[in-house]
């Protein structure tokens, strides 16, 4: 168990390390100064720039450069964003928490309408019921997101009028801003129309999260009813049958614990997928998310804000990714290594 | 599984029959086959089907509805956009971009994932550690960002978006060929190849290759949906086709601004895309349920 623990935490700090070294080369690479896009500050005299190639280290061997890259990354000085000249950090802390508050509830409604109809789907496969299951999966896994977030649009804010269009909460409430996350910085506020500005909230969520939800749904879906359909064909199946076992009794003493186990494993993949969508359903939505903020980074050439916004998401998913992979490996030690989920 | 008994058959369809069999069993595979083969037709004639150039404009005509609607024309099927422009040739262009680079693009993906693959599954110790590190931290990073990575070195344009495109499929390739290949090592016949003395490059042609080649094809379908998502979704995102090329997504995000009166220049495009994703997840769905079922029956 430690081993394995040592193990992951070895692959953990190795890839980030990788991450870390390509965001650096990412300064000499991309265009333009590469002071710039390491400070995110255009120097507007000579002295100036011999002033911050002093401080940046630019004038020393690579190797102090990364050094000092890493001491920076470290303490939190990510330096700032050549558009906006605000901390990096700062502008990260504040558009990454939204990111993460809509792949959360975007992961946990796929789970909760997936999983389910994925074992409804797979236990009576073949029948009619299954069979509308798996159209829905195969027809909502073919939508392009953003087509289907602006159909959304169309249908629910501009024909029917139920749901805003864009951003997170109503201009109308004041929302101080303290975890990020939104819907908990609504109940510790302490605001008189709490209920109203939670009600507001959670009607701008609807959209996006329904985009980026559906996607992943239908993989949960069918990846759910593959997983249960083999395992209710295994032999211990046809071994507990025989000793008369009903078939409700199997399912939920045996075949249900089973079958989700390489499941987990499936999430850790869908969460590069989530934030791939998510990017695009928040410049739709003008969530003011991570990836509304790269984005519009890329428009106003922002390097040094792409060059961290790459690191951060990036270290987000590795170190997700590979903690789930832990709990899947140490919950099911029969899994091989390299056995990865498909879809 | 059912008796084989090869002495009393009168005929022996060969493997590849055996799927085509199983396949057209199911309507809707059949369905969604004739589908995409009508986007590969699209694809190559387009030049020929198109009745205008894509990107002439005709300022006579702006904004014409679509010929089913009351003010429309029939010499313009699909309508015109705000440029004058005909949509029904531009959704010819787009389908014979979107859908020809997605298919180009996997094609060099699966190449590059199967060499790494086979590779990192003939190999072990050090050298396929260092690949599956590496893999796994470029795994990690979302398609869209390693896309605006290489957009921000490179600058905006079909051919960048497409190298963003197959990085980010590669791994898939390189982890299921790696499984396989590992698998495989380890069987029989691959043993006896050896002991015949053949060396693993020859395993690999000879043995390997022909037994995971109805892998390939169904990771393939998978992976070509994906790609003709995100390519269209770089195009919506202004990070990949660029003007004079005529891409669904783009032409779709190009429409939003006269999307409230001109709706079915948002519908048209993003209905084509999701057609072809649709025909080939529905064409993938049934290959890989005659892979599985053609040994059974």
């Amino acid at each position: 168990m430690l081993n394995l623990l040592l193990r992951y935490i070895n692959l953990m700090v190795l890839t980030i390390a990788i991450l870390i070294i390509i965001s650096f080369s990412l300064a000499y690479v991309f265009p333009g100064d590469t002071l710039t896009n390491i400070s995110g500050i255009v120097p507007q005299s000579n002295e100036q720039r011999v002033a911050l190639e002093a401080v940046f280290k630019l004038d020393r061997s690579i190797f102090v450069q990364f050094w000092y890259y890493i001491e920076n990354l470290i303490s939190g000085d990510w330096g700032v964003s050549s558009s906006s000249q605000i901390s990096l950090l700062e502008e990260i802390s504040i558009a990454f928490p939204a990111t993460i508050e809509l792949i959360t509830y975007a992961l946990l409604v796929s789970i909760f309408i997936g999983i389910p109809l994925g074992f409804i789907g797979g236990i009576w496969h073949h029948k009619p019921f299954d069979f509308g299951v798996v159209t829905f999966s195969v027809v909502s896994y073919s939508f392009p997101v953003f087509w289907l977030a602006l159909i959304f649009i169309t249908i629910f804010s501009l024909q029917l009028g139920y749901l805003p269009l864009s951003g997170r909460v109503n201009f109308l409430y004041d929302i101080p801003h303290s975890s990020g996350f939104i819907l908990w910085d609504i109940m510790l506020a302490d605001i008189p129309d709490k209920k109203d500005a939670f009600k507001d909230a959670l009607r701008h969520l609807i959209l996006p999260t329904a985009s980026i939800a559906l996607v992943t749904t239908a993989i949960f879906i069918r990846f759910t009813r593959r997983s249960i359909m083999d395992e209710m064909n295994k032999g211990y199946i046809d071994a507990a049958k025989s000793r008369g076992f009903t078939t409700k009794q199997i399912f939920f003493k045996h075949g249900l614990r089973n079958s989700l186990l390489p499941i987990l494993p499936l999430m850790a993949m869908q969460i590069s997928t989530l934030i791939t969508n998510a990017m695009v359903v928040e410049t739709i939505f003008s969530w003011p998310g991570i990836g509304n903020w790269i984005i519009q980074a890329i428009y106003q050439r922002d390097y040094p804000a792409i060059r961290i916004g790459m690191l951060v998401v990036s270290v987000f998913v590795v170190t997700l990714t590979i903690t789930i992979e832990f709990i899947s490996r140490a919950i099911d030690p029969a899994r091989d290594k390299f056995q990865r989920g498909a879809v | 599984m059912a008796q084989f008994n090869l002495y009393q058959e009168e005929f022996h369809p060969s493997p590849i029959r055996h799927i085509w069999l199983e396949f057209k069993r199911s309507h809707f595979a059949l369905i969604g086959f004739a589908i995409l083969l009508l986007f590969c037709a699209i694809a190559i004639l387009a030049p020929l089907l198109a009745p205008y150039d894509p990107n002439v404009q005709n300022t006579n005509t702006i904004l014409l509805p679509p010929a089913w609607e009351g003010n429309g024309s029939i010499s313009h099927i699909f309508g015109t956009d705000a440029l004058g422009r005909d949509v029904f040739s531009r959704t010819l262009y787009g389908c014979r971009v979107t859908f020809g680079s997605s298919i180009f693009l996997v094609l060099i993906a699966a190449t590059i994932g199967v060499a790494l693959g086979t590779f990192a599954g003939m190999n072990k110790g050090i050298k396929s550690s260092i690949l599956n590190h590496l893999l796994d931290s470029l795994m990690a990073v979302p398609t869209l960002l390693i896309a605006i990575i290489i957009v921000a070195i490179l600058g905006t344009g079909l051919w960048n978006s497409m190298w963003a495109i197959i990085l980010a499929l590669i791994p898939q390739f390189v982890h299921q060929t790696r499984t396989f290949v590992r698998e495989e090592m380890k069987k029989d016949y691959i043993l006896l190849d050896k002991l015949d003395g053949a060396g693993s490059t020859r395993i690999f042609w000879s043995s390997i290759l022909p037994s995971m080649f109805e892998l390939l094809v169904v990771q393939s379908t998978l992976a070509l949906s994906v790609a003709i998502i995100d390519i269209s979704a770089l195009g919506f995102l202004n990070l990949g086709a660029q003007s004079p090329v005529v891409e669904l997504g783009a032409s779709l995000s190009q429409s939003l601004e006269v999307a409230y009166s001109a709706p079915w220049l948002v519908a048209l495009p993003g209905f084509c895309i999701f057609l072809m994703v649709l025909s080939i997840n529905i064409v993938g769905e049934g290959l890989r349920n005659a892979l599985r079922n053609r040994l059974i029956h």
